[in-house]
């Protein structure tokens, strides 16, 4: 890498269109579009597309120079020397030019006015390299041949680093690194980049996503975002990620379809997940049933503080919040509560039955959501449990549900958007 | 599925066709629906009929195009043809918008007159109003309201019917191609095209469905939307052109403002003919003044990448507000210019939007013959013969307008060579 030397640099719609000539001065075609490999390195261009007739390339070592007029060879053009595309390779123009892209460092979708390329020169060979696209009002202007009005603005850049396509060049070509990247991403900033997304884009790109990553992004969404999201993914996937969503929202969604489509959904769900969201379901829309999820930490009464440790690490993937440990006995009758601090710092040989508080705070699934968010608000609560007329408890209402209802419209996401900008400030451009 | 549950997804999907085809028959749909009857009586009911039935086949086809790819217009015009196409088709558009948006405020003035509130009152007003309750409240049950007072507009159906037309004449008009040569009536032909047709509805109808996440499986109900929306569009156009050519035309009454299109509704509501014709005018502008300067910022902004959306703020989408702002402002002001004819405004307008249409259909043919876009949706050979044909006709059309308009003479003398 020491002898790296840039020659050059220029932009894609400067050489679009443009004509090649051979080194005997014989035109040979037009350049078309660049073919480019990106490999472990950093993307390069391996070919010109000159003829619109075949797909055959000139290879990228035959280009001696080029200017404003056009492309040079470095040989007499002969058909023979030209190569078909390789698989790992694509077109640049037809791929991304134009295109919509995620900017993985904005975290947002943008459409590539125009792509910039280096011309660099290592260890003897020259190649060309795509270093950014370009997504600004500049990179319009210069393709509509009117840069000259806008020389003072500044170009606005992605690179190529942070790009995700949003259409894949080809299906071998996923790379490891947008995967990391993407991984880096916060749920809610994947949330928001779905929803711009069109039908078809959304397809691909919850494909992209690991599982996890998927149902965590779908659970920040709005509601009527989840509902479209879900009517529009094939049956089968969307039944695994009702399957592993927290049951509220899964229940939220399936109320808002209609009664064939939840049916076929739930039918093709697991059959336990599927029955906790069935229970769900079948509380009206204002009561505290709605609001509920069936995810939350029981523990039975007998157990000692270090067997309810060992017993929570088991549990806590699952549940919606593990700070509030519900103590219940054999018939799941709400006993008591005691908080995660007080479990950790309790004795590991003390039992459950002598931690727990008694008085515990509920309301029933018929009570309407001012009594829930009044209750949570008065007692302080992070979460407040929900039980039936025999005292057995059936879920959870946590506090950001009722936030949720308290703030029906966007800003949910917002907030959190900023509070990760901040985030990422503070740590110098990292996430987490 | 049973038959209930059709329904249910019928009418869950169903709005974008309806929508586009009240906001079709707007303050220019009347005027010149209206003009039309009054100037030529019958025979310009067979070029309103062939623009419906052409109205159907380029709404379902951007209508399709939307439900199969999930993107709008605009996105797929720049996508397929890139920067430059994109930059021309915008330009037709706000060109076109601007001008429809004008007509649609010079309804508003109108109406306004007819209740007596002088336009310098309430033109501003209303477009203050219309600016604001797009930004800041639900458009959604806005839209509601204003649907119901398009239906007003069906007066003019009983109107048609209580005044006896001479059925059997109307009847042989409908079905004899009429062409005059005179510049005056090519301009007509124009505009009853180019507001039957317009290239935001086109836009319009096309985003409205991917919006509402309408995808290529639930497409046969959209279709049903679409073909029942623009039915009533040429329902109610036929009946606005058989009354006031029973009425105006018959009386050899000209019309000059758009209240002399009111005159029409007098067989049904006597002295409140030009009240109801109000309503139904106020309805019909506001509906598309608030549609169209909004579409119109959407689709730029998505053709060239610039934030967009009534859920951001100005400081994160500043294009997207300057050009929806700017379009209110400007149709509002154009039409305060001191001396100018509203109704002449209305006309204008959609002559020009019948000129501007060729390009835009072009687009949308070209693309949804695509294979790689469309898919097993792609247009049927059958379905481009008929969509090209009448691409081809409207622009023979358009040049043969333009000639007329800068050669008054020389037309006229090559339609008496040809013996019209």
């Amino acid at each position: 890498m020491e002898d790296l030397r840039v020659l050059g640099e220029f932009y894609f719609s400067q050489l679009l269109n443009k004509p090649i000539r051979d080194a005997k001065g014989h035109r040979v075609g037009r350049l078309l579009d660049m073919a480019i490999r990106w490999d472990s390195v950093s993307p390069h261009v391996t070919g010109i597309r000159y003829t619109k007739g075949a797909h055959d390339l000139i290879p990228i070592k035959l280009v001696d120079s080029w200017d404003h007029n056009g492309m040079r060879l470095n040989t007499a053009f002969n058909p023979k020397l030209t190569c078909p595309i390789h698989e790992d390779e694509t077109f640049i123009g037809k791929w991304l030019l134009d295109k919509q892209i995620i900017d993985l460092e904005g975290s947002r979708i943008v459409r590539v006015n125009d792509i910039s390329l280096s011309w660099v020169a290592r260890e003897g060979h020259n190649y060309i390299v795509l270093v950014a696209v370009d997504i600004g009002v500049r990179g319009l202007f210069r393709r509509l041949g009117a840069e000259f009005l806008l020389s003072r603005l500044d170009n606005k850049f992605v690179g190529c680093q942070f790009i995700k396509p949003l259409e894949n060049r080809t299906s071998a070509l996923q790379l490891t690194r947008e995967k990391e990247q993407l991984r880096q991403l916060h749920p809610a900033d994947i949330a928001d980049l779905i929803e711009d997304m069109d039908y078809k884009q959304r397809a691909a790109f919850l494909d992209s996503l690991d599982s996890q990553q998927a149902i965590d992004a779908l659970t920040e969404m709005e509601l009527d975002v989840q509902v479209e999201v879900i009517t529009q993914m094939d049956e089968e996937r969307a039944s695994d990620i009702l399957e592993e969503m927290p049951p509220d929202e899964a229940a939220d969604i399936l109320s808002e379809l209609s009664s064939e489509k939840s049916e076929e959904l739930l039918s093709l769900m697991e059959s336990d997940d599927a029955e906790d969201v069935r229970e769900l379901m079948q509380y009206e829309e204002d009561t505290a049933g709605s609001l509920m999820t069936t995810e939350f930490i029981g523990l039975p009464i007998w157990l000692t503080a270090e067997q309810a440790i060992n017993e929570l690490r088991r549990l806590a993937p699952e549940a919606e919040t593990i700070y509030y440990l519900y103590v219940v006995d054999e018939q799941e009758t709400l006993e008591g509560v005691l908080s995660l601090r007080e479990l950790i710092i309790a004795s590991p040989e003390t039992t459950l039955k002598d931690l727990m508080h008694t008085k515990v705070v509920k309301i029933s699934p018929y009570d309407d959501h001012e009594k829930v968010a009044d209750t949570i608000h008065k007692y302080g609560l992070l979460a407040v449990p929900v039980v039936d007329d025999q005292d057995h408890i059936l879920g959870i209402i946590t506090v950001d549900d009722v936030l949720e209802l308290l703030m029906p419209d966007r800003p949910r996401v917002e907030i959190y958007s900023t509070l990760i900008a901040r985030r990422r400030q503070a740590k110098g451009g990292h996430s987490e | 599925m049973n038959l209930k549950a059709r329904f249910a997804l019928f009418f869950a999907i169903m709005g974008p066709g309806m929508v586009t085809a009240f906001a079709d028959n707007d303050a220019g749909g009347i005027a010149t629906y209206a003009a039309a009857g009054a100037k030529y009586g019958y025979s310009l009911i067979f070029t309103m009929l062939i623009s419906t039935v052409l109205l159907a086949i380029a709404q379902e086809i951007s209508a399709r195009t939307g439900a199969v790819t999930g993107r709008g217009l605009s996105d797929l015009i720049r996508e397929n043809f890139g920067v430059k196409w994109a930059f021309f088709a915008m330009s037709v558009l706000l060109i076109a918008n601007l001008g429809t948006t004008t007509s649609e405020f010079s309804g508003i003035a109108t109406s306004f007159e007819i209740f007596g509130v002088n336009k310098y009152l309430s033109v501003p007003i209303m477009a203050f109003i219309i600016w604001w309750l797009v930004i800041k409240t639900d458009y959604a049950k806005m839209e509601k309201i204003l649907l119901f007072l398009c239906l007003t507009f069906f007066s003019y159906v009983i109107s048609g019917i209580m005044v006896k037309p001479p059925w059997p004449q109307v009847f042989v008009e409908s079905i004899t191609p009429t062409l005059l040569g005179t510049p005056a009536f090519l301009l007509m032909v124009v505009g009853v095209i180019g507001t039957t047709i317009t290239p935001w509805g086109q836009f319009y109808v096309q985003s409205s469905v991917v919006d509402k996440g309408i995808t290529a499986q639930d497409y046969r109900y959209t279709r049903w939307d679409v073909l029942i929306g623009t039915f009533f569009t040429g329902f109610i156009a036929f009946f606005i052109i058989v009354s006031t050519a029973a009425t105006l035309f018959a009386n050899n009454i000209p019309i000059e403002t758009a209240k002399d299109a009111a005159l029409a509704l007098k067989p049904l509501a006597g002295e409140y003919a030009s009240l109801l014709f109000g309503f139904g005018l106020l309805g019909a502008s506001m509906l598309a003044a608030f549609v169209l300067p909004l579409s119109t910022a959407y689709a730029v902004c998505e053709a060239f990448g610039f934030e967009h959306g009534i859920s951001k703020s100005y400081r994160e989408a500043p294009v997207f507000f300057s050009l929806y702002t700017i379009l209110i402002v400007l149709g509002a002001a154009i039409v305060l210019w001191p001396g100018l004819s509203l109704y002449h405004v209305m006309l204008t307008t959609q002559v020009v939007n019948g000129a501007l249409l060729p390009p835009i259909l072009i687009f949308m043919v070209l693309i949804a013959s695509k294979k790689s876009i469309m898919g097993e949706y792609v247009n049927s050979t059958f379905f481009n013969i008929i969509a090209w044909t009448f691409t081809l006709i409207l622009v023979l059309l358009s040049l043969l307008l333009l000639l007329s308009t800068l050669f008054p003479e020389l037309a006229t003398n090559a339609f008496r060579s040809i013996g019209l």
